[in-house]
């Protein structure tokens, strides 16, 4: 299929220009492979019984009328799988303040939270499984359950996990600065409680996996719907009891990660151990209520937090208490803790202060589990600081905009009181530009006239940001994570015809990294972005790595893509200068032609010099091996792009209902490989934050235990008609510690945007004396916010 | 009503479609949903299952012109119906103007909603050959993308709208 970049003109550098994505033609012709459109012979289904309990213990499961039914192969408890396959153990190798947890494939003694694992059906089809689980008896003991996080820290709380002796994960503990004096000596001290709410990626493909098991080799495949399959290898071998060498995982095309699916979860290890026990592939398609009830939750965090700053404004120190609101297990491997520790590493932000202190609880309640979601760390975080700022600003009468730009860090390389080395960038500029684009100076007097004149009211915020991207062993140890390893490996190879094949242990679901990544191995190599061809996404084919995440593909995938490609392009121009007859110094690639400097006629192609490295024989370099191919990883050094958003939203304070009327990104991601693919990540991240400002709310009854959010009739995604136009700026820094000056980028949205929309509400809302302390806020909290300041303003007046 | 529900056959029964211009025969069992009928009986995995309850709109499909949700249908309905599917929309390896404007625009990051998000834009301009934003955006409301905030898609439609016009101003 042509694609478009074909018809146009080449750009001198592929690096930087708007390249159309050529993975685009597979998606718009339905030629894309998910997981649940792959077949096998023999397939049979899984369906899974999950627990109707918030907290109950499993008295007798009874699976005999299930296994009546026709089609059926096997009916299998937690126990059944406690004898087949080992535990998952998750916690954070090197911390004494963790309590690691086991965890069992499918929990044999109780059910911690709705939506539990509790037995597992395999049958001819689907329809059949479903059936069954139907039909399996389970005789229940319903326990007291705990959903209240900040209950579930008191001695009394009901106990999810007996071994523990108590609820709480995890206790952190860190200062830095002489924080009490500061708090003491301070003009002002100012406080709030921020409860950020639940909300969770839900990818419009669900969770999926299939495994076939081949009884005469004792090997698995298995497709599974992840964003990091080699990371699904190495910890799913384990409880296997399979070498990693015998495992292959596929993840081909996946509908949406968004962080939900680099985790690796008890169904990867349960599906293959299905296969082995039934003889026969097995496929199991998560749906929708499952995704919503049992595969992760996100984000949700309760904050205490103290700002002591002077009179005018100047913060001196930020301290902050964090109640993690957990589920009933550990995420895995990254553990609950992937949201509330990163939280607190990024407590300072890109603020100048003197002192910052924090502690972490990290409760068990009967919900499920806590994992990482797009901008993990910083979106429950921001909200608070972000709230209190805009808080303190009002009080002392100080521009909010003005009131951050007091505080903001230098643009030079800079530590962070939590020891983030910061590689510079525009923090001051990106808030500058973001306010003039949303002519901030006009604002305030339109604001005020709809207000008086027409009774509308309208709010504007302005978010700062500067956060954690390309996750690699230093960013995941700053980040609280004290013996991480994280890096990627990426292979290019130019085939014996003089195409290019370049592979790599990341996965491309939406980030456009087929394309970015062609385009940076095209410019080293000095060929046609045509010639280049990059896959991902199977254990078998690609180097070891730690898959897509963290805003890692960039930074981490075009390192490596440039060291690899730069030792093949070594050998190329090596083989070229001997065909030449030159030295190799005076070669000069591009387009796939190699020519003689300064000698523009004296050429050979790229396709010559494959057929020369291959076929050589003995008129190719004795020193020189026939393949033309290199392998390189990368581990980056911090990298911390920066950005600021604006959001002005309507609030109708008849019905409470907030309109995101326009919204304004500038960013600083350094180098962009691909603007077009920079922008769609941008505006994507920010609708996802819009929905977890103001729509999306994974609620339990704290009565009943119940979950409340089990369809999308209950849990509302923004659709087109409520995210506003986004107007982007891109402010370019490129990174002095990266491969190619890459920062990463495609999180940043949904760290500010919903702190950006609280805070135009709360903006809009001033008049009339409303504070906003949670998210999201659907009309009847921002109507409850309003009919409390009433009251509060008349109690007042009488 | 009587207490009595008639005796339903569970049996597979052939269901006869026309299926991108070609006449399809399947069995399906009467409680088959129409989308794993489309999907798995006639193999056209172009279309995709989101939510399997009628809100994100990943599995619609045409029938007989119509945008409907597949997975609100059951396969036994179809019978004797025209049916549309992304896989019917390019000519050979020659994209259709809307799948051109979708990646011209950057309509589409992880191609999940897309499929069905073009199928519901071919019929929009149907409906109405030059929209307005405001009505793209009402008229794609019932089609959830998570990837890219919509404003991309936006844009695709309306590169799109422009393209078929250009395409009509040229035949005629």
């Amino acid at each position: 299929m042509t694609s478009v970049m074909e018809k146009g003109p080449r750009p001198t550098q592929y690096i930087g220009a708007r390249v159309l994505r050529t993975e685009d033609p597979t998606f718009l012709t339905g030629q894309a492979r998910y997981t649940d459109d792959i077949t096998l012979p023999g397939m049979a289904e899984a369906a899974f019984l999950r627990s109707p309990h918030a907290h109950a213990r499993i008295v007798n499961i009874d699976t005999s009328e299930a296994e009546k039914i026709d089609g059926v192969l096997g009916v299998f408890t937690g126990r059944d799988l406690n004898e087949v396959v080992g535990k998952f153990t998750a916690g954070v190798p090197g911390r004494t303040d963790v309590n690691p947890q086991e965890l069992q494939m499918i929990p044999a003694d109780k059910a911690r939270f709705v939506g539990d694992l509790v037995a597992v059906v395999v049958a001819t089809s689907r329809y059949i499984a479903e059936d069954a689980v139907d039909l399996i008896d389970v005789e229940w003991e319903v326990l007291p359950h705990v959903i209240d996080p900040e209950a579930a820290l008191e001695p009394d709380a009901p106990v999810l996990h007996e071994e523990l002796g108590h609820n709480n994960f995890a206790h952190i503990e860190y200062k830095k600065g002489d924080v009490d004096r500061l708090f003491e000596e301070a003009d002002h001290v100012f406080s709030k409680r921020f409860h950020a709410g639940r909300f969770s990626p839900s990818p419009l493909e669900t969770r999926g996996v299939i495994a076939d098991y081949n009884t005469a080799s004792g090997e698995v495949v298995v497709w599974t719907s992840s964003q990091s399959p080699h990371l699904v290898r190495s910890l799913i071998a384990p409880p296997l009891g399979i070498a990693e060498s015998r495992i292959r995982v596929i993840a081909g095309a996946v509908g949406g990660g968004f962080g939900e699916k680099c985790h690796v979860f008890q169904e990867e290890v349960i599906i293959p151990a299905l296969s082995k026990l039934v003889g026969r592939p097995v496929k199991w398609i998560e749906d929708r209520y499952e995704n919503l009830a049992a595969s992760l939750h996100a984000k949700e965090i309760i904050t205490y937090m103290d700002i002591a700053c002077t009179s005018e404004g100047k913060f001196l120190a930020f301290r902050a208490r964090y109640v993690g609101v957990n589920g009933a297990y550990q995420s895995y491997p990254w553990t609950a803790l992937v949201e509330a520790m990163t939280t607190a590493a990024a407590l300072p932000s890109l603020y100048a202060i003197e002192g910052v202190q924090y502690t972490i609880d990290c409760p068990y309640t009967n919900r499920c589990p806590i994992g990482a979601y797009r901008a993990v760390g910083r979106t429950a975080g921001t909200s608070a600081r972000e709230s209190l700022i805009d808080d303190i600003a009002r009080e002392l009468q100080i521009d909010p905009v003005e009131l951050r730009l007091r505080n903001t860090i230098p643009n030079e390389p800079y530590v962070s009181l939590t020891g983030a080395k910061y590689d510079g960038g525009t923090y001051r500029e990106c808030t500058e530009r973001a306010r003039d684009l949303a002519n901030y100076d006009q604002f305030r007097e339109r604001q005020r006239r709809l207000r008086e004149e027409e009774g509308r009211y309208i709010g504007i915020a302005f978010v700062p940001s500067v956060e954690p991207s390309a996750w690699g062993s230093d960013m995941g140890k700053v980040n609280g994570y004290l013996a991480s390893e994280i890096f990627d490996a990426a292979t290019v190879t130019i085939e014996p015809d003089g195409s290019v094949s370049v592979t790599c242990g990341l996965h491309n679901h939406g980030q456009g990294i087929e394309t970015s990544l062609a385009q940076v191995a095209a410019d080293r190599l000095g060929v046609r972005l045509e010639s280049v061809r990059v896959t991902m996404g199977d254990t078998r084919a690609a180097p070891y790595g730690f898959g897509t995440h963290s805003s890692r593909a960039a930074v981490v995938g075009g390192g490596c893509v440039l060291r690899a490609s730069g030792d093949v392009q070594e050998k190329m121009a090596q083989m070229a200068a001997n065909m030449l007859e030159v030295s190799a110094e005076d070669i000069e690639w591009y387009d796939g032609v190699a020519s003689v400097k300064g000698v523009p006629t004296k050429t050979v192609t790229i396709a010559e010099v494959a057929a020369h490295a291959y076929y050589g024989g003995r008129s190719r370099p004795a020193d020189l091996e026939p393949a033309l191919t290199a392998t390189r990883s990368y581990d980056p050094l911090e990298t911390w792009p920066n950005s600021c958003v604006a959001a002005e939203v309507e609030v109708d304070i008849e019905t409470g209902r907030v309109d995101v009327t326009r919204f304004w990104s500038v960013e600083d991601c350094g180098v962009m490989l691909n603007p077009m693919i920079v922008e769609g990540q941008t505006v994507g991240a920010i609708a996802q934050g819009i929905g977890g400002a103001l729509l999306e709310d994974l609620a339990y009854d704290p009565e009943t235990g119940q979950f409340l959010a089990g369809s999308l009739m209950d849990y509302l995604y923004p659709s087109a008609t409520e995210v506003p136009e986004v107007i982007m700026e891109h402010l370019e820094t490129p990174s002095p510690v990266t491969e190619g000056g890459m920062k990463g980028m495609g999180e940043g949205g949904l760290s500010v945007a919903p702190a950006a929309v609280l805070n135009a509400v709360a903006d809009a809302l001033s008049p009339l004396g409303v504070n906003v302390e949670r998210s999201p806020l659907p009309p009847n909290t921002v109507l409850g916010y309003i009919r409390e300041a009433g009251r509060a303003a008349e109690a007042g007046e009488g | 009503m009587s207490d009595q529900l008639p005796e339903v056959s569970d049996e597979p029964t052939v269901v006869t479609v026309t299926v991108n211009g070609k006449k399809q025969r399947a069995l399906a069992e009467p409680r088959m949903l129409l989308s794993d009928f489309v999907r798995h009986g006639l193999g056209l995995t172009g279309t995709h299952v989101g939510c399997e309850h009628g809100v994100c709109g990943a599995c619609s499909i045409r029938v007989d012109g119509e945008v409907v949700r597949s997975c609100l249908m059951l396969a036994v309905q179809v019978d004797g119906c025209t049916i549309e599917t992304i896989e019917g929309m390019a000519k050979g390896d020659s994209l259709h103007p809307i799948q051109q404007a979708f990646q011209e625009e950057h309509g589409l990051q992880c191609g999940f909603c897309t499929p069905a998000m073009v199928l519901t834009t071919q019929r929009l301009l149907e409906e109405s050959p030059k929209p307005s934003e405001g009505e793209i955006r009402e008229y794609l409301s019932g089609n959830i993308c998570r990837c890219t905030g919509y404003q991309g898609i936006v844009a695709s439609v309306q590169c799109a709208a422009r393209k078929i016009a250009d395409q009509e101003a040229q035949q005629s």
